[in-house]
């Protein structure tokens, strides 16, 4: 048993739900596209469906129930783990992603409905081996304790410098409102925003 | 969330004719609807989606008879839109802009924070039965945990009405549009609420299949304004204790029309005209308003554990009424 918790990731959590999400969908019916009928509207019924979302700039096909959150598609079948399941009601922010360019709670969005729409997650923040300012910033100032807020938080401060290149802090303590940290580093939060506002600054220059 | 199958209409009519069927649901954005559906305190075998309409249900535009508000159109958009720029409609971009947070704000529409279930935890718990939509005997929170409650209006069911949104289209006088069956009918927005809300009756008054399409904020004379503000127990995500919204049209320092509302403190949002009765023809002064507010809560029934609402709720009128004439 050591062994196998040892090896590697041979077997892992992960790869269990991963394994058990797929023979679920398995043993439903997989409905390749959603019925339209020539009498009534397009509908989609219970059980598995083969939908397109748009991920990070790359499309994905991918297949979802009717009642599969956006964050669970992410997380369990496009192995997108940065967003993170903390209260899966829209109270904690952790799960924050971008759609269409807006911050959004993603475990409040049915997958179905987040067809069409641009998708940005804390991973297609950065380019490969160059990490995005604000990465940079909240490492550099230990902006983090446990960590699981930090993606949300990332992803609700992007928007504050995307919208405004040099917020005041009260500008980013509304932007990051709907973000729980409970190790409280909402201050040095606060610090890396202003850091890679300046950073980013600095790049255009 | 239990298995349910995923309309997409085309049409309102179509939308109109699934949201009939037994076991059909209406969404907008689903944020309550998602909640409620995780919480198992519905099960809908149906989901139908209004999202495919969002092209025409989601814009803010003003019409030169005033402003038309679409049912889709988020808080975020209300919040900052310039439709809505003027003092007049401030009430409305104050409580869109600060209703739960900013990731809640940019999906959750104008009609689904209206419609949204009330915030009872007895009535949103799955495991017990009250006596909200017939499910069991009694009003758990008249005699149980009742702080987040009524203090006004209510009569076997004390839950509140939680929407930011409602109290200020109701103080700027608004209208509602629905579609039912292919007809439209338009309707002052004080009607879209039960006159007596009784636990057993929905809190709204749409038909089953009937679609809330928009709002209509009415054209505002010079020298109108409006403004809502709300006590609440944390700064971010959370729902008004109490809330009051006001609309004022002033000329030559004397105030000539004015309106006042209340939120989070009855079962449906308060209209209290003879609160607002006493301002007209006065000028704006705090004893005035400090009158103005012991009006709006005069016969106020504090519950075992709201007796701060009234207390509260005046304080929020007083700054309410100073906000919309300063």
């Amino acid at each position: 048993m050591t062994k196998d918790l040892h090896d590697g990731g041979a077997f892992s959590r992960r790869s269990f739900l991963k394994g058990a999400s797929a023979a679920a969908v398995g043993s439903a019916a997989l409905h390749a596209n959603a019925d339209a009928h020539q009498d009534g509207p397009k509908s989609y019924a219970q059980g598995a469906h083969a939908i397109a979302l748009t991920v990070n700039g790359k499309e994905h096909r991918l297949q979802v129930e009717t009642r599969t959150t956006l964050l669970d598609a992410l997380r369990d079948t496009l192995d997108l783990t940065g967003a993170k399941k903390g209260c899966d009601r829209g109270a904690c922010g952790g799960c924050t992603v971008h759609v269409d360019g807006l911050p959004v709670n993603a475990c409040l969005m049915l997958a179905l409905d987040a067809q069409a729409t641009q998708i940005t997650t804390v991973e297609g923040i950065g380019r490969p081996g160059h990490d995005h300012p604000l990465v940079l910033e909240f490492a550099r100032c230990d902006a983090m304790q446990c960590g699981v807020c930090t993606p949300g938080m990332v992803m609700s401060s992007l928007h504050c410098l995307q919208t405004n290149a040099n917020p005041d802090r009260a500008s980013v303590q509304r932007a990051i409102s709907g973000n729980i940290c409970r190790c409280g580093t909402y201050g040095r939060i606060c610090e890396a925003v202003a850091g890679a506002a300046k950073r980013m600054q600095g790049e255009k220059r | 969330m239990r298995p349910f199958s995923y309309i997409v209409p085309r049409t309102l009519s179509e939308a109109s004719i699934a949201a009939k069927k037994p076991g059909a649901l209406l969404k907008a954005a689903g944020i309550d609807v998602v909640d409620r559906m995780k919480e198992r305190k519905h099960d809908a075998t149906e989901l139908v989606s209004l999202l495919p309409l969002k092209d025409r249900l989601a814009t803010i535009a003003s019409d030169g008879l005033g402003v038309r508000i679409g049912a889709l159109a988020t808080l975020a958009q209300i919040a900052d839109s310039k439709d809505l720029a003027n003092a007049a409609f401030a009430a409305l971009r104050e409580s869109a802009g600060i209703a739960a947070t900013p990731q809640v704000r940019n999906r959750a529409t104008a009609a689904g924070n209206v419609l949204q279930l009330a915030r009872c935890w007895y009535l949103r718990s799955s495991d017990l039965q009250c006596l909200h939509g017939r499910d069991g005997t009694s009003c758990l929170a008249m005699v149980g945990d009742n702080r987040y409650h009524s203090v006004l209006g209510y009569l076997d069911c004390v839950r509140v009405h939680p929407s930011n949104l409602a109290p200020a289209l109701l103080a700027l006088g608004c209208d509602y549009s629905t579609e039912l069956a292919g007809k439209t009918t338009r309707r002052p927005l004080r009607d879209l609420f039960p006159t007596e809300p009784k636990a057993e009756a929905d809190e709204h008054t749409l038909l089953p299949g009937e679609i809330l399409t928009a709002f209509h904020v009415p054209p505002q004379p010079m020298g109108a304004r409006s403004a809502y503000r709300e006590s609440r127990e944390k700064l971010s995500f959370d729902w008004a204790t109490t809330a009051a919204a006001a609309r004022v049209v002033i000329e030559g320092g004397v105030i000539k029309e004015a309106s006042l509302v209340l939120g989070a403190v009855a079962p449906v949002p308060l209209d209290r005209p003879d609160a607002a009765k006493m301002l007209v023809g006065e000028k704006p002064s705090d004893e005035l308003f400090v009158r103005a507010a012991q009006r709006a809560f005069v016969d106020a029934r504090p519950l075992s554990h709201n007796g701060y609402k009234p207390q509260v709720g005046m304080a929020v009128v007083r700054e309410v009424l100073h906000a919309v004439t300063r």
